[in-house]
C-alpha cells in the first residue's frame, strides 16, 4: 500500500465517520475548527482508523499531537513503515 | 391545584409518520403488522411479527445532534418536534426552566445495547466502542436526547417501567404541573422493534407465535384465538400545559388531564394482577373525582396475552360493568410498549375530537373468560368526553391517565 492509497483510506475514515465532504478533507485542514470533530469525535477517529488499518493505537502518545488532517496521514505511514499495519 | 391541558401532539407508529396517518389506519381499519422473516436468523424465537415504523429525514438532524441517537431515540424526537409545532411552542418557552420533558422506554436502545455488547464480547475488549455507545443505549437515551437536542433546561426525567413508561411520564407531567413546579412539559416515550425486544416476551410464552403466516391477523386482543403480543415501535409525545398558561399564549387545546394513578401490583413479576389494576383504575377516578359512570371510553392496555387480556376483562368489569366501551389498538399497530400509553392517548385524544370509538381490530370471537364489558367491535359514532388509558407493565407496574374534552 503506497501513501496515496493510504491518505485515501484516511479520507474515507472521514467521509464515513463523520460525514465530512470531500472539499474539505485538505492536509493542512485543522481537525477541530475546519473539518469540525470535538473530543468526542476523536475516541471514534482512533476506533475507526483502528478498524481501517487493522491496528491497536488507542495508547499510542502520538495520538495527542495531531492537529490537522496531514498530521493523521503522517502518523497512519509511519505506522506503516514501522509495520504496525498490515499489507492488505 | 392547578389544571393541565394538552397543547401538542407527535405520534410515529407503524401506521404513518403522525398523528393523521395513525387516525387513518385505525379508520381504515388497517393493520400495520408485518412477517419480519430476517429474524429466522434468531435461534429459539418462535414469533416473526413486527409492526416496524420508518424514519423521515433523520439526517435532517446536524451529525454531532445526531450522533447520540439510536433509532429509538430518532423516533423520540420526532414525535417531540411533532408536539412542538403542533403545540406552537417558540424557542423562549421551549428553553425556559418552567419547560421540562420527561420521556419513557423499557429498556433504551435495543440494537445498540446489541452492537455494543456484541463489540466488546467478541474478544472480551472494549476498545472497538464507539464514544457513543453508550449514550446510544442508556436506559434515559430518549429522554437524553430530546432535551439536549431541543435545548430542554427545565424539569428532565427518564421514565421506565416497561410498558407503563410512557403513561408514568405523563403522570409525572401532570403532578408537576398541578403542583406548580413547571408550566409545561414534552411527556411521551419511544420504542424501536428489535428481536431481542421480542425475544424478551418469547422466552416468556407472551408472543404470538401461530400466525408467522398471516401476519395481518395477530395480535387478538380478547379474541378467542389470541395467542400473546406483536411488538411494534415508534414515539407518542403529549405537551402538557398549565391551563391559565396555555390561555395566555393561545395555544390550542385538545383535552385535560384530570386523573392519574400508578401503583404496584405486589404480586408478580409478569403475571397480571386483577386487583391491582382495579385498585389502579379506581384510583385514577378518585384523583379526577368521577364516578364510573362518568366515563365514555376505556382505552385498554389489552396486548393479547392469554392472561393479561382477562385480567384487564375481569378488572375493568369490576370497576365500570359491562356499559362503558372497551378497545384496545394494539391489533393496528402492535404494541409499542414504553411508547404505547402515549401514542394511545394521543389516539384517543382525536377519538374525543371526532366523536367516534375505533373498535379492537381482529376481535373476531370474543373469548368468554373476557366478555363480561363492552367491548367495541365496528367504529362506534358518539360524543367522548372522558376516556380513561391504562398501561399496566411487567414488574406488576400499573399506571392509569384519564383526559377529559376541555370543559370551559
Amino acid at each position: 500500500m503506497d501513501e496515496e492509497q493510504l491518505k485515501k483510506l484516511v479520507n474515507e475514515v472521514f467521509e464515513e465517520s463523520f460525514e465530512t465532504n470531500t472539499e474539505h478533507l485538505k492536509a493542512d485542514a485543522m481537525i477541530f475548527e475546519d473539518i469540525g470533530l470535538d473530543s468526542l469525535d476523536i475516541v471514534d477517529l482512533v476506533v475507526a482508523l483502528q478498524k481501517k488499518f487493522k491496528v491497536q493505537i488507542r495508547d499510542d502518545e502520538r495520538i495527542r499531537n495531531i492537529r490537522t488532517l496531514g498530521d493523521i496521514y503522517q502518523f497512519v505511514i509511519n505506522l506503516k513503515d514501522e509495520g504496525h499495519i498490515p499489507e492488505a | 391545584m392547578k389544571r393541565v391541558v394538552i397543547t401538542g401532539r407527535g405520534v410515529v407508529s407503524a401506521l404513518g409518520s403522525d398523528l393523521s396517518s395513525l387516525m387513518e389506519g385505525l379508520s381504515g381499519g388497517k393493520s400495520a403488522v408485518k412477517a419480519m422473516p430476517d429474524w429466522e436468523g434468531y435461534k429459539g424465537l418462535r414469533s416473526l411479527l413486527g409492526a416496524p415504523a420508518e424514519l423521515q429525514n433523520e439526517k435532517e438532524i446536524p451529525r454531532k445532534a445526531r450522533r447520540s441517537m439510536g433509532r429509538i431515540s430518532l423516533f423520540g424526537v420526532e414525535a417531540a418536534e411533532q408536539a412542538i409545532r403542533d403545540g406552537k411552542v417558540d424557542e423562549t418557552l421551549l428553553t425556559s426552566n418552567r419547560f421540562g420533558c420527561v420521556m419513557g422506554s423499557t429498556m433504551g436502545g435495543a440494537g445498540d445495547f446489541l452492537e455494543a455488547f456484541s463489540a466488546i464480547l467478541r474478544n472480551y475488549d472494549i476498545s472497538e466502542l464507539s464514544s457513543m455507545s453508550f449514550f446510544k443505549c442508556l436506559s434515559h437515551t430518549v429522554t437524553m436526547n430530546v432535551a439536549q437536542y431541543l435545548g430542554i433546561k427545565g424539569y428532565v426525567m427518564a421514565a421506565s417501567a416497561a410498558c407503563a413508561s410512557s403513561l408514568q411520564a405523563l403522570g409525572l407531567g401532570y403532578e408537576l404541573i398541578r403542583s406548580g413546579r413547571q408550566d409545561a412539559l414534552l411527556c411521551g416515550g419511544a420504542e424501536e422493534l428489535h428481536p431481542i425486544v421480542t425475544g424478551t416476551f418469547d422466552i416468556l410464552y407472551a408472543t404470538s407465535t401461530h400466525f408467522n403466516d398471516t401476519p395481518s391477523l395477530s395480535p387478538r386482543p380478547f379474541d378467542k384465538k389470541r395467542d400473546g403480543l406483536v411488538c411494534g415501535e415508534g414515539a407518542g409525545v403529549l405537551l402538557l400545559e398549565e391551563y391559565d398558561h396555555a390561555i395566555h399564549r393561545d395555544a390550542p387545546i385538545y383535552g385535560e388531564v384530570i386523573g392519574y394513578s400508578t401503583c404496584g401490583s405486589g404480586a408478580h413479576v409478569s403475571q397480571s394482577s386483577r386487583e391491582g389494576m382495579r385498585s389502579c383504575m379506581k384510583d385514577a377516578l378518585k384523583d379526577a373525582q368521577l364516578n364510573p359512570e362518568n366515563v365514555d371510553y376505556v382505552s385498554a392496555h389489552a396486548t393479547a396475552t392469554l392472561q393479561g387480556d382477562q385480567a384487564e376483562a375481569a378488572a375493568i368489569a369490576d370497576v365500570f360493568g359491562d356499559q362503558v366501551p372497551v378497545s384496545s389498538l394494539k391489533g393496528y399497530i402492535g404494541h409499542t410498549l414504553g411508547a404505547s400509553g402515549a401514542i394511545e392517548l394521543a389516539a384517543s385524544l382525536e377519538m374525543i375530537a371526532q366523536s367516534i370509538i375505533y373498535p379492537t381490530l381482529n376481535l373476531d370471537n370474543i373469548d368468554p373468560q373476557c366478555n363480561q364489558i363492552a367491548h367495541v367491535r365496528e367504529p362506534l359514532k358518539r360524543d367522548i368526553t372522558v376516556v380513561v388509558k391504562n398501561c399496566f407493565a411487567f414488574g406488576g407496574i400499573n399506571a392509569v391517565l384519564i383526559i377529559r374534552k376541555l370543559n370551559n
